[in-house]
């Protein structure tokens, strides 16, 4: 029974490892000069650990700045507009009654049906008429509310107490501020969860920026990723420090709060 | 009808009530109705219409879904994303519950959030990174994976520009991607199972493998049916992976529904076409979703 245990373990070690291993590959990479990735036979470490000579191409070569500032505003702007707009759907949903109330909520709910990818064309062309084609509105437009928000808030309004609610109401504030002092303080985990979780996926956005953007300054970092692959050879040791940069914002957000990440994985699991 | 007049005019305190929880429902309302509904009828109009790469449009019947159901590259698309997708998904969903199974078992909470978090990791990369990354291992010359191979005494392969590898060597990075997502659905699943119903199952004599078969598995039915949508869903959409990688190529071996799609929309500007191919996604993904439901998901039994 012992040895059993010990051999699990190390069967879900070395499977961590293997899934972990190309976040390795690619700093190591990054840390190479073009030479040295090279070389046959391949050799793993680094000549120097300390060369992030990669780092500072990457930033000549392209406005690679630009790009992760670009992903941080929409990505922050989409995140902040889907909590705002979730709670207040999410208390409307979750502690009133109007006519309509479950199929709205249902119907919201069956738009997680509907691929993006198959409202695209329309998207596009109204975007062009509203000449918001490669702007910063046009980028985050389609970002700013999403299913998993409302129903993420619902969940989490749900269960505050209606005797709260009610005594505010008798307290005689108006519903919009027993929103605000009653509601919002009562879900700040879910908030935070909300916010943490779209911003990763908008920062990991890719299909629409690249059909709505033209111009290289309104390049999000996925876009700009692929600047670096646009050559006949491409040059893997830029690309990965490229990579890093625009994984490492996230990766260091993701495993600061996972606490909160996980908590979204699994709302939306069991209530599946 | 009455009870939508007085959302509009409020007679009664509880009226005002009904009205401010529409008033709070109605900006998200408003938003999916934008964003999704009108386009989607709007792409269905399309698919009736000749449309020409300036914007002219002339009424075109169903001959824009004569064009495209016709078009044999169009199958070959359907046909290479579905076998991306039978390559991906059930690698996914078993090894996801493998590695779930496998970390429910550690005793240290510790070390188990340790792995957890290794395995969840690359969810939190973008796609586009996550294939860039892979690209570069598996480089026939200098990548890491043929090095690694040698030692085994297997010959440099050409993965992704191999025909026959290209399929496989994509639903990897699909699988990496993934998996971390799926444990921790079934991880957390597992861990509201009651430790009686093991303890009486061991009373009466069961295995370890009649336990999974018996106890676990069902209790994990609806996780189960639930992530196979999802990975479905993920997987028919793939763009991102082979977009950055091969596009499409070698020869068209991974040439998928949504690459396809977007080229006919934003290379070539045939938005006709383009949108009978996303009514397709639609319906299909539609009609999927709701058989799997339908036929896997069974109420668990004790």
């Amino acid at each position: 029974m012992r040895h059993w245990r010990w051999m699990l373990t190390l069967a879900v070690a070395c499977g961590a490892i293997v899934v972990f291993f190309p976040f390795f590959w690619m700093a190591v990479t990054s840390l190479k000069t073009a030479p040295e990735i090279q070389r046959v036979p391949l050799q793993i470490p680094p000549d120097h650990w300390l060369n992030f000579g990669n780092y500072v191409e990457v930033f000549k070569r392209e406005p690679f700045l630009r790009y992760l500032a670009n992903s941080a505003l929409v990505a922050s702007i989409a995140a902040a507009s889907s909590v705002v707009v979730s709670s207040l759907a999410g208390f409307g949903f979750a502690k009133f009654r109007f006519p309509g109330r479950d199929v709205l909520f249902l119907a919201i709910v069956g738009i997680l049906m509907v691929p993006f990818q198959s409202v695209v064309v329309p998207l596009y062309v109204w975007m062009n008429d509203l000449g918001l084609l490669d702007t910063y509105a046009g980028i985050v437009a389609p970002d700013l509310v999403s299913v998993f928000g409302v129903f993420l808030m619902r969940q989490a309004i749900e269960v505050i107490p209606d005797d709260y609610i009610d005594a505010a109401r008798v307290d005689g504030g108006s519903e919009l501020r027993i929103f605000f002092s009653v509601v919002l303080p009562s879900i700040k985990p879910a908030i935070a969860t909300l916010l943490i979780v779209k911003f990763m996926w908008n920062w990991n956005e890719f299909f629409w920026p690249m059909v709505v953007t033209t111009s290289r300054e309104m390049k999000v970092v996925t876009l700009g990723l692929m600047s670096f692959t646009n050559m006949y050879f491409i040059e893997y040791n830029l690309l990965t420090a490229a990579a890093v940069l625009s994984i490492l914002p996230i990766l260091v957000v993701f495993v600061l709060l996972q606490r909160w990440v996980v908590q979204a994985v699994v709302m939306s699991g069991l209530k599946g | 009808m009455r009870a939508w007049y007085r959302l509009v005019f409020p007679r009664s305190y509880l009226d005002r009530r009904k009205r401010a929880g529409f008033l709070f429902v109605l900006p998200a309302l408003c938003f999916f109705g934008f964003v999704y509904l009108l386009p989607l009828a709007q792409s269905v109009a399309y698919s009736f219409y000749k449309i020409a790469p300036g914007g002219a449009r002339e009424f075109a019947g169903l001959s824009r879904y004569e064009k495209v159901l016709t078009d044999s590259t169009f199958w070959t698309a359907v046909g290479n994303t579905v076998q991306l997708l039978l390559l991906s998904v059930p690698a996914t969903v078993v090894c996801a519950l493998a590695v779930a199974l496998g970390l429910d078992r550690i005793a240290s909470l510790k070390w188990r959030n340790v792995w957890a978090s290794m395995y969840f990791l690359p969810f939190a990369t973008s796609l586009v990174a996550a294939a860039l990354i892979w690209q570069w291992i598996y480089e026939p010359v200098y990548g890491f994976l043929n090095y690694a191979l040698s030692f085994a005494g297997i010959a440099p392969q050409k993965w992704l520009q191999s025909l026959a590898q290209v399929k496989p060597s994509i639903a990897v990075v699909s699988v990496w991607v993934r998996v971390g997502f799926d444990t921790m659905i079934f991880l957390a699943a597992l861990q509201t199972i009651p430790e009686e119903y093991y303890e009486a199952a061991r009373m009466d004599g069961a295995g370890a493998w009649q336990r999974l078969r018996y106890i676990t598995l069902p209790m994990l039915n609806a996780q189960i049916v639930m992530v196979c949508i999802l990975e479905l869903i993920f997987n028919f959409k793939i763009f991102d992976q082979v977009y950055a990688t091969t596009q499409g190529g070698p020869a068209g071996a991974s040439q998928t529904i949504i690459m396809l799609l977007y080229d006919t929309a934003f290379k070539y500007f045939r938005f006709g076409e383009a949108s009978v191919m996303a009514v397709f996604v639609f319906v299909t993904l539609m009609v999927i979703t709701v058989l799997q439901w339908r036929l896997l998901r069974k109420p668990v039994e004790y």
